[in-house]
């Protein structure tokens, strides 16, 4: 069973950038199943930014999954923006799951923004002033969510998309003073209560692409300015051979890195 | 007896930098967080990629408007949206 997951985050549209992704987004039906996108798909999260996002990524020949990122809270307008992006039948998550039935069988995705807060050792604590307590109840909730969802899924194989990152490992390249405000190991904690085969976040980006939970998840961040690509694509599942990653190694394609 | 700072000579360059990095993320124009600010012997240098070329040109133009005496060099990159060439596979 090989289910094909390409992913991107952080791609920020608004005008400017309409119609820079498309000509890779075409290819996609040749590599992937599914297309998730890992938030802050706007600068400023405005309704006219929502309709960028709706025409670059809307109308593709794979289901697109997405969860909102922080800049699409900026100016408050959550749900306007959803509105516009589920109308281009882009499926926003947000503390729940979608089973999407793919060649290589059913694939889960569970999806939240999820929250900062650091990772064990160094975390914010639930303590002190109400601010305090209010940010890190944010996390909690947030990756209790996530939880919640991975566990609930009836699926094959299970994946868990955030925008902020549940593991310190793929911050590497960040300054270490922001970690905190870049994800939460809660979220990690979240992932590895359930069978997940890969986590995908973005919001990092000066951080790397690979990382692991303390479980043994993989972990990918893929912002734009880490993966410098339209999209990454992974190929996840028990039985791959070198035929199975023929089509994109048809234009020009090599064998992965794995 | 504590050494004052003479008010002529301007913020401290620590404190420009901090300024230039929130100016970045909060002016709407720009909402930038991926930029670094680094300071060097002779100017500011910003590092960082973004979406467009237009961006860049509107962070540089918003920087020298707000701190015209400051000198800065840029060395910002237009991410690449190519398709991908290679796949990794996670057995």
């Amino acid at each position: 069973m090989v289910i094909r997951i390409a992913a991107v985050g952080d791609v920020h549209l608004d005008e400017d950038v309409v119609g820079r992704f498309r000509p890779a987004l075409e290819e996609l039906p040749e590599c992937a199943d599914v297309l998730l996108l890992a938030g802050d798909l706007t600068r400023h999260g405005t309704e006219a930014e929502a309709r960028c996002v709706a025409t670059e990524f809307g109308g593709l020949a794979v289901p697109v999954v997405t969860v909102l990122g922080n800049h699409d809270h900026q100016c408050d307008q959550v749900p306007q923006v959803v509105k516009v992006l589920e109308d281009a039948g882009i499926t926003v998550l947000e503390g729940n799951g979608v089973v999407l039935d793919c060649a290589g069988g059913r694939l889960g995705i569970a999806g939240v923004k999820g929250f900062g807060g650091g990772f064990a050792g160094r975390c914010a604590s639930d303590f002190g002033e109400p601010e305090m307590k209010a940010f890190v109840r944010t996390t909690t909730d947030s990756a209790d969510r996530l939880g919640a969802a991975l566990r609930s899924l009836d699926c094959d194989m299970l994946v868990a998309l955030t925008h902020y990152s549940p593991v310190p490992d793929t911050l590497a390249g960040e300054p270490l003073e922001i970690y905190p405000f870049l994800g939460s190991y809660q979220l990690g904690q979240a992932i590895d209560s359930a069978p997940t085969a890969l986590a995908v976040h973005g919001h990092a980006h000066a951080g790397t692409e690979r990382g692991t939970t303390p479980g043994g998840v993989r972990v990918r961040n893929v912002a734009h300015p880490v993966i410098k690509q339209a999209y990454s694509v992974f190929h996840v599942g028990d039985q791959l051979d070198t035929d199975q990653v023929s089509p994109i190694g048809q234009s020009g394609s090599q064998r992965s890195w794995s | 007896m504590t050494h004052h700072r003479d008010i002529d000579t301007g913020p401290p360059d620590e404190y420009v930098e901090a300024e230039i990095q929130r100016l970045l993320v909060e002016d709407p124009a720009v909402a930038e967080q991926g930029i670094t600010v680094i300071r060097r012997e002779r100017a500011l240098v910003l590092y960082g990629e973004v979406e467009s070329p237009h961006r860049r040109e509107e962070i540089l133009r918003l920087v020298s408007e707000r701190f015209p005496d400051v000198p800065v060099t840029s060395d910002i990159g237009v991410i690449r949206a190519q398709a991908p060439t290679e796949i990794e596979q996670l057995p």
